[in-house]
């Protein structure tokens, strides 16, 4: 063992830059993985945290499945129930606020950004939990304190934070306008995670929230501690109420984080290719370095080293790269996680004030991403390893010679490769998603398979086109016929080449035809004159909107034609979490406007006559549903049937499963009366500096809003897109340079090879300058294989993965990535000719009497 | 008992009409202590029989007995073990191990054959002292000149004490000073350390050096001289001795 270690360690010293180069390649795939997976935990954890129960507290939890709030009166039911000891029927709400709500000062960052408001019943919550105030007193049973006076009891972290203390006023936004509360008390600072909460009576909450007679949480303690016992009451309490209630915390966010579970998937995937990459990189490295050390090898050998030792010593240096490549690789995917939650969270702030910790690190995640990392290596250096043991001691005597392959290159290999890229195709047509994405993969493999068959034409083709270039020289031709003797070399270093091209080309086509397609309906949803944003637009519940006064009173403003209004309501189908949103059929049209892909506008007329609804795709995707079909939604009351007037989205939900309804349904079976948001036209020739000041004066008592116009609010969406591709692109080219690796590494075997070949044909007159651009045609010719089959497998996978994010529900049209194309073909050049630079210079330096006597 | 004995050894290479018979049925046998040159024209087959008695390939018919073995019975890994510590080699290129150092390289045969470092490293240090390399230990092959590198190379040949030494055109790759050197170093091996060395050159006055000569012309012995052991070894005589027998068979 010791030799091997030994050997192992020397010769990777000995040889610094290659096994920099290639322990990269593991670094990268590594990083991708490690990094993108604690990611994902850091958010699941800053959304539950932002979720409302306080869960551990109590024995149970009431709500309904929708989320939504329902009867006062549904707590007596719960507490009649056997074994119910106490109930707290509580009105919880989330809010947001807007920036600098607190300080009103830009150059300071927010302390708070989110609280949440508590409306309880005094007697049933003091009987549930014991409130140990530390300043002043509780708040005052609604019968003692019949004058109605505005109060609040807030946390002494709270407190601290937003610089209001005992006796002092807090406003917070309300639907029926800004409201003010006396501070009667202060609690001991808050320690469990989550929002801070500001502790008002139920009838203060259902004022500031307009939701009179309602709350949506019914917190529940039972009389026995038996397990049996508890399960028991717990059916009991679920029969009495029936199945659109369950036992459970409210959980905002939960869309959201199935999004995030997308992206972790995309990025995992980017990882599995990035390692797969580091693999043929791993793959190739070691083939040269078994080519070069033959020598050495055999001398082992015939010294008596047994073919273990060899085995071993290959597969040692493998473990060395793969263990240093994958330290570095978890350290840097740590760093590279925080830097994507330091770009992130600045987004994630603004849209849906959550504030992500950072990155979590869990030991099943450092024993994946090892046993992979390592796991990789080692596997792509077993082939090597295997082919060192068996080099013969003879071996150690005889020259270096390049084998010359002559087997029939229209072998297994090569059907094989055609019947899968056959299928990959066939797999496109079918529609399903899951089998769209078997397919990509089916595809690639097809394409490596049947690489070796087609290097000879290709490289035949390629060095025709270089001897124009290289005229005279009869460089090109030797060039392609080094190429043309190994096909099986030529293919896998071309595969690597492959694979990044295929990334680019597919992240390019991608990126081109989202922001065509979201480009076009982000124009269409936000293309009024104004809008008035809440601070969440991408989770509407933790809103607090405006009554309906707002929006008369932005009616009444002179210059003003047209304002329509956004309503919300969290709603259950099948299962399903929905966005409800409440639109007005009449006005909505004018100032935005879905985007249809069953049905047309004539679904607004039928939205309001009677239960109907228009879905998203993401949700006509998800429950199976089309046009005339019906379906069953919860709602607070119990269920109801709406029938699916049509399929259509808008940008601000695309991504979320959406229903539209009247805002006449919203309120009749949602109880929802607030406006989320407010979208506003100027009439013709309407003075707009007069207007925007007052629309602004309007907003003074509704701070949960900020105005902005519709070209702004579209221009900022636009940039972080741009933003957010931006950062695709780099991680790309990060995968595409892996592949000049393997291209240098190829040429440099080639230059051992034929070290005795180089040596006669500089005796026999070619210059150095000659038998550079020898190397350099053959690294062109390489180059042009990998990228060639690289494009061709990009846009298909580009095209087919377009295709499947449509059939996900999202809009998109294909869009054909030319400059994706044209930067991956020039990248090819550079890269042909920045691998050739090494090994081009070794060739021309060998003088050639060593060359010749090479053996 | 000769320490190696080949029998009839027939070594062909390739089949039907590119067949090359490299050895054509050649036995002879070497004693410990003695000091043989197999000398002949190139493709007369001097390395392949040199080959074949070490156990780096095997031959198309005939046998090969080292100290009571038959090469031809042993498995890969016999064989193998065999040349750990049986068989010493120097080559042409001395094929030392670039990243390793004098000791190290020179330990490598008691090193893969488990001894502890620490104890390889011993035994290295004692035979490189008495090739003289003592104030070379630490270099590194490419610290080292031609002649050096070879001495490191006789001392790793030596290194496991085994009874026979192979050296394929040992002072081919070194000067005349530097190639006189390992001639005179490889004789004290065979007299003084009592070991059997075979060597192939086709260098007269490297021959020179040996008890005897055997000179081998398309694939057979066609001579076998003994040189009078009182004979100076690189004085003229022995050296036109072994001249015109090269000439006598040479086409």
């Amino acid at each position: 063992m010791n030799i091997q270690m030994t050997l192992a360690a020397r010769y990777l010293r000995g040889r610094k830059m290659r096994t920099i180069l290639t322990t990269l390649a593991i670094v990268f795939g590594v990083l991708m993985i490690f990094g993108m997976n604690t990611i994902l935990p850091a958010f699941s954890t800053a959304f539950q945290a932002n979720s409302l129960a306080a869960s551990g507290q109590v024995d149970a939890t009431v709500t309904l499945k929708s989320a939504g709030a329902f009867d006062a009166a549904v707590a007596e039911r719960v507490a009649a129930v056997d074994g119910v000891r106490v109930v707290s029927g509580l009105l919880n709400r989330s809010m947001n606020v807007t920036a600098d709500y607190f300080d009103g000062d830009p150059s300071i960052p927010d302390a708070i950004s989110a609280l949440t408001l508590v409306g309880l019943d005094v007697d049933q919550a003091t009987a549930l939990h014991s409130y140990r105030v530390i300043e002043g007193r509780f708040l005052e049973p609604a019968a003692a304190n019949s004058g109605g006076a505005a109060e609040a009891v807030l946390s002494q972290s709270l407190s601290e934070a937003i610089g209001i203390g005992l006796g002092e006023t807090l406003s917070l936004p309300a639907a029926g306008g800004e409201t003010e509360l006396t501070v009667v008390g202060i609690l001991p600072s808050r320690v469990l995670p989550g929002n801070e909460e500001v502790l008002v009576t139920l009838a203060q909450a259902e004022k500031m929230l307009a939701m009179p007679g309602r709350i949506n949480t019914i917190e529940v303690n039972y009389n026995s501690l038996d397990e049996t016992r508890r399960a028991a009451i717990e059916r009991a309490i679920l029969d009495e109420l029936g199945d659109t209630y369950q036992i459970g915390a409210l959980e905002a966010n939960s869309e959201l984080l199935t999004n995030m579970r997308l992206a972790q998937s995309i990025f995992n995937v980017l990882g599995i290719l990035a390692l797969l990459m580091g693999g043929f990189i791993i793959f190739n490295t070691f083939r040269t370095v078994v080519a070069e050390r033959r020598r050495d090898i055999g001398m082992l050998r015939a010294l008596g080293a047994n073919r273990r030792t060899i085995f071993g010593t290959i597969t040692t240096e493998g473990l060395i790269q793969g263990l240093i490549g994958t330290a570095l690789g978890l350290v840097l995917g740590y760093l590279f996680g925080l830097l994507i939650i330091y770009l992130l969270s600045p987004v994630l702030q603004q849209y849906m004030n959550v504030r992500i910790g950072s990155p979590v690190v869990t030991a099943g995640l450092v024993i994946a991403s090892l046993v992979v990392g390592v796991g990789v290596t080692l596997m792509a250096g077993l082939l090597p390893a295997m082919n060192a043991s068996k080099v013969t001691p003879l071996e150690a005597l005889q020259p270096v010679v390049g084998v010359i392959s002559l087997k029939r290159l229209i072998g297994i290999g090569f059907w094989a490769g055609l019947a899968m890229i056959i299928l990959a195709v066939v797999a496109l047509l079918t529609r399903n998603v899951s089998l769209i994405g078997l397919g990509a993969i089916l595809f690639i493999v097809g394409l490596i398979l049947i690489a070796p068959t087609l290097v000879n034409p290709i490289a035949r083709f390629f060095s025709g086109l270089l001897a124009v270039i290289f005229a005279r020289s009869g460089t090109a031709q030797l060039a392609e016929g080094n190429l043309s003797r190994q096909p099986a070399r030529a293919a896998i270093t071309a595969s690597t080449t492959l694979i990044g091209m295929a990334i680019l080309i597919m992240a390019a086509s991608i990126i081109s035809s989202v922001h065509l397609g979201f480009g076009q309906v982000m124009r269409k949803s936000l293309g009024s004159d104004y809008l008035f944003v809440p601070p969440s637009v991408a989770v509407w519940g933790t809103n607090v909107g405006a009554g309906a006064e707002l929006a008369d009173e932005l009616r009444r403003i002179d210059g003003v034609a047209v304002v329509s209004s956004l309503r919300f309501a969290p709603a259950q189908v099948d299962e399903v979490a929905v966005s409800l949103m409440g639109i007005d059929p009449t006005t909505y049209p004018l100032v935005s406007g879905l985007t249809f892909s069953e049905g047309d506008a004539s679904a607004y007329n039928t939205l309001q006559n009677g239960r109907a609804a228009i879905i998203n795709p993401v949700l006509a995707t998800t429950l199976g549903a089309s046009q005339g079909d019906e379906i069953e939604m919860i709602t607070p009351a119990g269920r109801q049937t709406y029938q699916v007037a049509g399929v259509g989205g808008d940008y601000l939900n695309a991504k979320i499963a959406t229903a539209y309804i009247s805002h006449a349904n919203i309120a009749a079976d949602f109880e929802r009366n607030e406006d989320v948001l407010l979208q506003v036209n100027l009439a013709a020739g309407a003075d707009k500096m007069a207007v925007e000041s007052d629309l602004k004066a309007a907003l003074v008592q509704y701070p949960q809003f900020r105005l902005i116009s519709g070209q702004a609010y579209i221009e900022e969406n636009l940039r972080l897109f741009d933003a957010a591709f931006s950062g695709m692109y780099a991680l790309v080219i990060f995968l595409a340079i892996p592949s000049l690796i393997a291209m240098i590494n190829t040429l440099a075997i080639g230059v051992i090879e034929r070290t005795r070949e180089i040596g006669m044909i500089r005796a026999v007159g070619a210059t150095r300058h000659q038998v550079r651009t020898v190397v350099l045609a053959e690294a062109l010719i390489l180059s042009a294989l990998g990228t060639i089959f690289g494009v061709l497998a990009g846009l298909y996978l580009g095209y087919m993965g377009v295709e499947a994010i449509r059939f996900a529900g999202f809009p998109m049209e294909y869009v054909f990535p030319t400059m994706g194309v044209a930067i991956a073909i020039g990248a090819g050049i550079v890269f042909g000719v920045l691998a050739a630079i090494i090994p081009a210079r070794q060739a021309s330096r060998l003088e050639i009497v060593q060359a010749l006597r090479y053996e | 008992m000769s320490l190696i004995s080949a029998t009839n050894l027939v070594k062909v290479y390739g089949s039907g009409d590119t067949a090359v018979s490299a050895l054509n049925g050649v036995s002879l046998q070497v004693e410990p202590g003695e000091f043989v040159a197999v000398m002949g024209p190139s493709g007369c087959g001097k390395s392949t029989l040199l080959h074949l008695l070490g156990g780096l390939d095997r031959p198309t018919s005939g046998s090969v007995m080292l100290d009571g073995h038959n090469l031809g019975d042993l498995s890969d890994a016999k064989l193998t073990e065999l040349r750990r510590r049986k068989i010493g080699f120097i080559f042409q290129f001395f094929n030392l191990i670039p990243v390793l150092n004098a000791i190290e390289n020179a330990a490598l045969p008691v090193t893969l054959d488990g001894v502890r470092q620490a104890e390889a490293q011993a035994l290295a240090t004692e035979w490189l002292e008495r090739v003289d390399l003592a104030d070379r230990l630490d270099h590194r092959p490419d610290q080292l000149s031609g002649g050096q590198q070879q001495r490191v190379a006789i001392a790793r040949a030596l290194v496991a004490e085994p009874a026979l030494i192979l050296a394929d055109e040992p002072t081919g790759n070194l000067d005349t000073r530097a190639s006189e050197e390992i001639a005179t170093l490889l004789r004290q091996v065979a007299n003084e350390w009592n070991r059997a060395v075979i060597i192939v050159t086709h260098d007269p006055r490297i021959a020179a050096y040996a008890d005897r000569i055997i000179f081998l012309k398309d694939g057979i012995i066609v001579d076998q001289t003994v040189l009078d052991p009182k004979m100076g070894r690189n004085d003229g005589q022995a050296i036109e001795t072994v001249s015109s027998k090269m000439l006598a068979f040479a086409d």
